[in-house]
């Protein structure tokens, strides 16, 4: 009996994310569903077939509302509901980033398209999320496109015709870019590094560095991954980069980029909050707790 | 008949099998100054297609302490060298041994150097090896600012681990190992980045042994989506001197 149960254990702590936790060993050594290579491939065909996303916000300083990793099941949707709100009814002008990790497992896209209200959204809205592992996992990829549309993309802000800020939004939700999507990236960085954006903000799901235990038995990228994707965003001068997945704050500057990872908008965790960011010639952020659920 | 024979050759093979084990037991055949040169290829999604050089050096001072110097080239333009000290006790079976490694990586083509150092505990038998440990890694930007809040990354704290298993006993002149870990001669990955290498040596004579080796490494195994990352083949020489 003590042997079958370190056996379960062991097998738990080798296990991939899946809903109700159930075992997924096979998950463990193969992709359960399109890899990046695939997505990054549609969601390029996407991006060609609408026009270039260029955000007027009027003025030129304007706030962002950046929150990640709420798993919302179809009960449990509280903190993401908040966010939503807040950002909705804030005065000032804004736009808000979602790091992944929406949704906990499968069939809950429906819960976030209902807290969203992603019907209503015009595909020009200010709100952008990138995917996580979560909202990927178990093939829902087809979903997940079908609400979303695209995993990589950029947009940019501006006021009038004076150039403000320019957001990458990258997949991933595998602990790797690919060769693509790597490809890619360094492309339009080159390209865009020379427009004169005020601030380049990189946004993605998966953490880069482990500083500590907080990230349990989550993995992140392979380390020359690592070393190449910081690299290639010092080299062409990005400010910051936003990622959630280990649900714990971190904040770290290396190679003249700031790290930010973003504690959890998970309802059942403890110490949850999102971001906001004031855009302006600089960037000052701060955090705000969600209420306690009384 | 046919299981008559059947069970008389396992008998025979059991048998064999433990004379031999008695013989060898313990030890792993003669500890003796080595030098190794391996060929590698090598691709990953982030560096493509590369090459590299190692060499290495055993050096077993006398019975209860070895050491060995790792040095490895790549045409990533990436150079790594590697120490280790190991001092070992031998058991009434197998052998426990304590791993010091420090590992030193210079990463030219990104201007950014990898320290890592490691403590760990194995025990070795025939066919098992087991270690485990824990490592320290500071990862440090060559073109630093010191005038500004920018600072070299500090990973304090990760698992080692490594089991490897052998098809013969470690004294055979040919063997076949199947190793899971994450670390190896060259890197010292974070725990939830795992290592599948699989490693053979023939000696040819007594001085000449011939390596084979390959690894695969996956990335998101642990609550990302699993997908391969990278992949390693390996080919080289060792000599190992006259007592």
């Amino acid at each position: 009996m003590k042997k079958i149960s370190y056996i379960f254990l062991v097998s738990l702590l080798f296990s991939a994310c899946s809903e109700d936790s159930t075992l997924d060993i096979a998950g463990m050594f193969s992709p359960q569903g399109e890899t990046i290579k695939a997505r990054f491939a549609q969601s390029m065909l996407y991006n060609e077939s609408r026009s270039e996303i260029h955000l007027d916000m009027a003025q030129d300083d304007y706030a962002i509302y950046v929150c990640t990793d709420s798993h919302i099941t179809r009960t449990s949707h509280r903190n993401l509901a908040y966010f939503v709100n807040q950002y909705e009814n804030a005065s000032s002008p804004k736009l808000a980033l979602h790091l992944g990790d929406l949704i906990d497992a499968q069939k809950n896209f429906p819960c976030a398209d209902s807290v969203l209200r992603l019907g209503e959204r015009a595909i020009d809205d200010t709100l952008f999320i990138t995917p996580g592992n979560h909202d990927i996992y178990f093939k829902q990829w087809p979903i997940y496109r079908d609400y979303f549309k695209t995993s990589v993309y950029w947009f940019d802000t501006n006021n009038g015709s004076k150039k403000l800020d320019l957001f990458i939004c990258l997949d991933s939700a595998e602990g790797d870019l690919g060769v693509d999507q790597t490809n890619w990236l360094k492309t339009l960085l080159e390209e865009k590094s020379k427009e004169g954006y005020r601030h380049i903000i990189v946004f993605t799901h998966t953490h880069l560095w482990k500083l500590d235990a907080s990230q349990g038995h989550t993995s992140n990228y392979a380390l020359e991954a690592t070393y190449e994707l910081t690299s290639l965003l010092s080299k062409y001068g990005v400010e910051f980069v936003w990622s959630g997945h280990q649900h714990a704050r971190q904040s770290v500057i290396f190679k003249g980029v700031q790290y930010l990872v973003l504690n959890a908008t998970k309802d059942s965790e403890k110490g949850q909050s999102y971001m906001i960011a004031d855009m302006s010639e600089s960037i000052v952020y701060h955090y705000i707790d969600y209420p306690q659920q009384p | 008949m046919k299981r008559k024979f059947l069970l008389i050759f396992l008998f025979l093979g059991w048998c064999g099998v433990g004379l031999f084990a008695a013989e060898h037991q313990p030890g792993f055949g003669t500890r003796r100054y080595t030098i190794t040169g391996m060929a590698e290829y090598s691709y990953n999604t982030t560096w493509s297609h590369h090459a590299n050089l190692d060499v290495q050096a055993l050096m077993p001072f006398n019975p209860h302490f070895e050491m060995e110097a790792k040095l490895q080239f790549s045409t990533a333009n990436v150079y790594t060298g590697a120490l280790q000290m190991r001092p070992k006790f031998e058991l009434p079976v197998g052998e426990l041994f304590i791993e010091t490694d420090v590992m030193f990586k210079a990463l030219a083509r990104n201007r950014i150097s990898d320290l890592t150092a490691a403590l760990g505990i194995g025990y070795r038998m025939d066919y098992v090896s087991v270690t485990l440990g824990v490592f320290g890694r500071v990862i440090e930007d060559w073109d630093r600012s010191w005038y500004t809040d920018e600072s070299y990354i500090v990973e304090p704290f990760n698992v080692l681990y490594r089991l490897e298993v052998f098809c013969r006993p470690q004294n055979n002149p040919w063997n076949l190992s199947f190793m899971f870990s994450n670390v190896d001669d060259y890197q010292m990955e974070r725990m939830w980045q795992p290592l599948f290498s699989i490693g053979a040596w023939y000696d040819v004579t007594d001085n000449w042994r011939l390596n084979f080796g390959a690894q695969c490494k996956p990335t998101g195994m642990f609550h990302l989506d699993a997908t391969f990352y990278g992949a390693t083949a390996r080919v080289g020489f060792s000599y190992r001197f006259d007592k």
